[in-house]
């Protein structure tokens, strides 16, 4: 009897747990309120990784009742991928699923939430791919959960977009390098095979 | 090798049906021993090692294989390393899915020619050279990764890097001058199996180079550019040591392949012709597509398959990826195995099964990889898979010696083909469109996997059966004489061309399974005095 009734507990307490753990994982981006406004300023143009720079600012909707902003805690500003960058390439793809979604994989900024405004200055990092972008921003509560966004594009993600160009990766030094190994290699063989040749050649002549 | 009729031995052979296809020594009385040769290895007369010691470097026998199957793992190193870099490259160079599959299929597909001209190569240049030529030419293309900057030239450099997997040709061609026939499949197959296995390493290597190099100071897009230089100076080095440490022949080199040029030579349009008529020889060129063809698909998507769906950091996606591709160390020779213990019991007709075994279960576990949402699951698929894929290659050539005696090269050659092209298939269909998302692209091809190995049970010997059906009950055909003198003509026969194959018909009788104890003497041969 007790054994039942303590197994019934354990099995209760298990499923309860599982609940409140899926409450805390899975949040979906379509719960989410868009209350925050965040605007991009950068230059005219495509934007070179490395050396231009984005500048964000963010502050919660003033139109909006006070008190919406109290659960907010922190707030994380990412760099995102426009849909036509998406296209083809399942490895960027929008889940509503937050912990799967693969929108935004570059961070520009982190900072404790602050009613002001909030400007951030970011330039572009060296490993950013060549696309079009957007910038969004996702507010956290108290238990690191997203609880609001924001973002500096229309809901269907066609304006106010800008481009990226990513840095090449190349250097003058790998190329000369590589040359020069190539150059090697084939130098080496057929130094070899004449080697070879002119000694079979001269040792039959004996 | 002297063969003389009515020598000890001779008669008797065959009779036990304990002679196994992957030997690995052969008897003194059946091959005899040059005493007179000063070898590290016993060998018979024309100096071929008749022993095959793995862990020996003695010159020339066993320096030669590990030469081989070395440069064969570069190759494969070289041909595969992109692979688990995709997700670096995809963002630098911007490919789309598209670009990336069809980067994998042009991995495979250059070696489908150079794999045809890499006899000819050999048989002018010997394989010593024939492997150093490829292996040196081909570091240029490797070093070329660091300059490109788009789609296309990312498909043009893994184009031509994949020529290199000819080194296959020259690795089995160089064995075969250096180890005894009786011996060669086990040497051939260790070579070929090991070689495959670095198709695994580059999974595991790669991505531990990206990482060190990154944390020296580079950005992700020159890390990889620079990780590339490993497999370009592994060419370099191997193809120094085949040139200053290889030779072409167990008593030198190249001088004396000249002299052998005297001896006949089959006609290669005869060797074709019975090659391409030989229904058998296109079931298996499509059987390899799937067993070897997906083996290498698999090679150059799953990497990435793992990261992206999994969220794995690069180098654990590697080493996930890499169990796949090293389980060829012991998987491929596994598969010979299996079906030389089937032969004992079962004759061809066990060795068949085993194949279509083998091969359908890597289809089923292909389609589990497919559909498995937790990542133990996957990778428990993943090793089933490949066990089931790599054995199936090593079961595949422990059949087709007996395809045919006249046309093996060609044959073997045609199968090797069928197998890039297999892999080119698969990555167009499956890998390169974004009709299917990677997991159920897996799935399909594991149904077409199962699909294409039902094939095996239309392979018919009249002397030994299918999988279905017995033995032909007609006393002419039901000799493996017949079938292999079957591919000569009454000239060729008057001249005594075929006796080679009569040699072999005879000791082929061990694919009778059981049965070879009863095989009864076949009508117009004479019974050698004992």
């Amino acid at each position: 009897m007790a054994v039942s009734s303590a197994r019934g507990l354990l099995l209760a307490s298990l499923l309860l747990s599982c609940l409140i753990h899926d409450c805390y994982g899975k949040i979906l981006f379509s719960s989410l309120q868009s209350t925050l406004q965040v605007t991009t300023s950068t230059k005219q143009g495509v934007l070179k990784a490395g050396e231009d720079k984005v500048t964000v600012t963010w502050r919660v909707n003033q139109s909006l009742p006070s008190g919406t902003d109290s659960e907010y805690k922190t707030v994380t500003v990412k760099l995102c991928y426009s849909p036509v960058s998406q296209k083809d390439r399942a490895w960027r793809k929008t889940v509503d699923l937050l912990e799967k979604d693969k929108t935004c994989q570059f961070k520009i900024a982190a900072r404790p939430y602050d009613k002001t405004v909030q400007t951030a200055e970011w330039i572009v990092e060296r490993e950013v791919p060549t696309s079009t972008y957007f910038v969004r921003a996702y507010a956290f509560n108290a238990d690191g959960q997203e609880v609001a966004f924001g973002q500096s594009t229309n809901d269907q993600k066609t304006t106010n977009l800008f481009d990226i160009q990513a840095i090449s990766g190349r250097h003058a030094s790998l190329d000369i390098a590589s040359v020069c190994f190539s150059a090697f290699a084939v130098v080496s063989l057929f130094g070899f095979f004449y080697l070879e040749k002119r000694k079979g050649r001269s040792s039959q002549q004996k | 090798m002297t063969d003389v009729e009515g020598s000890p031995g001779t008669s008797m052979h065959g009779v036990t049906g304990r002679e196994p296809a992957f030997a690995s020594f052969v008897d003194s009385p059946m091959v005899p021993t040059d005493t007179t040769a000063k070898f590290a290895l016993p060998v018979d007369s024309e100096h071929k090692a008749k022993v095959f010691k793995l862990f020996s470097f003695g010159k020339p026998h066993m320096r030669t294989f590990h030469l081989s199957w070395i440069s064969f793992f570069t190759c494969f190193v070289s041909t595969f390393a992109a692979a688990p870099l995709v997700p670096i490259i995809r963002d630098n160079l911007n490919l789309t899915k598209a670009d990336i599959g069809n980067a994998g299929v042009a991995s495979v597909s250059g070696s489908i020619f150079s794999r045809l001209v890499m006899g000819a190569v050999c048989d002018m240049l010997g394989p010593r050279y024939g492997c150093a030529f490829l292996i040196m030419l081909t570091a240029p293309t490797v070093f070329c990764m660091s300059f490109i900057s788009d789609a296309s030239g990312y498909i043009a450099v893994r184009f031509m890097i994949g020529f290199s997997l000819a080194t296959f040709v020259s690795c089995q061609y160089w064995m075969s001058t250096m180890f005894n026939s009786k011996i060669i499949g086990l040497a051939n197959g260790t070579a070929a199996g090991w070689g495959n296995m670095g198709g695994g390493a580059t999974q595991l290597l790669m991505p531990i180079v990206y990482d060190i190099i990154r944390r020296a100071g580079a950005t992700p897009f020159t890390a990889w550019r620079i990780a590339f230089f490993i497999p370009g100076w592994l060419h370099v080095i191997m193809g120094i040591l085949v040139l200053t440490l290889g030779q072409d022949l167990p008593d030198g080199n190249l001088g004396a392949l000249q002299k052998k040029g005297s001896v006949a030579k089959d006609k290669f349009s005869k060797v074709m012709w019975y090659a391409v008529t030989n229904y058998r020889t296109w079931i298996f060129v499509l059987l390899y597509g799937y067993s070897m063809g997906v083996e290498l698909s698999t090679d150059n998507v799953v990497a990435e398959y793992f990261y992206d769906r999994f969220d794995l950091k690069l180098h654990t996606a590697g080493i996930i990826a890499a169990t796949f591709g090293m389980a060829n160390l012991v998987a491929r020779p596994f598969g010979g195995y299996a079906s030389d213990k089937a032969a004992l019991y079962f004759g061809m007709r066990g060795r068949l099964w085993v194949l279509w075994i083998l091969q359908t279960m890597g289809g089923a576990f292909c389609v589990w990889l497919g559909r498995a949402t937790t990542l133990p699951i996957a990778i428990l698929s993943m090793i089933l898979f490949s066990i089931g894929a790599q054995a199936a290659c090593g079961a595949t050539f422990g059949i087709i010696p007996f395809i045919s005696r006249r046309s093996l090269g060609i044959i073997s050659g045609l199968t090797g083909a069928g197998g890039n092209f297999g892999s080119g298939l698969t990555q167009l269909i499956f890998f390169s469109t974004t009709r299917f998302t990677t997991d159920q692209g897996l799935s399909w091809m594991g149904v077409m996997i199962m699909v294409c190995t039902l094939p095996v049970t239309l392979v018919h010997f009249p002397q030994w059966g299918s999988m279905f059906f017995p033995p032909s009950k007609d006393v002419v055909k039901s000799t493996e004489e017949h079938y292999y003198a079957a591919e000569w003509n009454e000239d060729e026969k008057k001249k005594g061309l075929h006796q080679g194959s009569l040699k072999f018909a005879e000791n082929s009788r061990t694919e009778r399974g059981k049965r070879i104890v009863s095989a009864p003497t076949p009508p117009g041969s004479t019974p050698a005095p004992v």
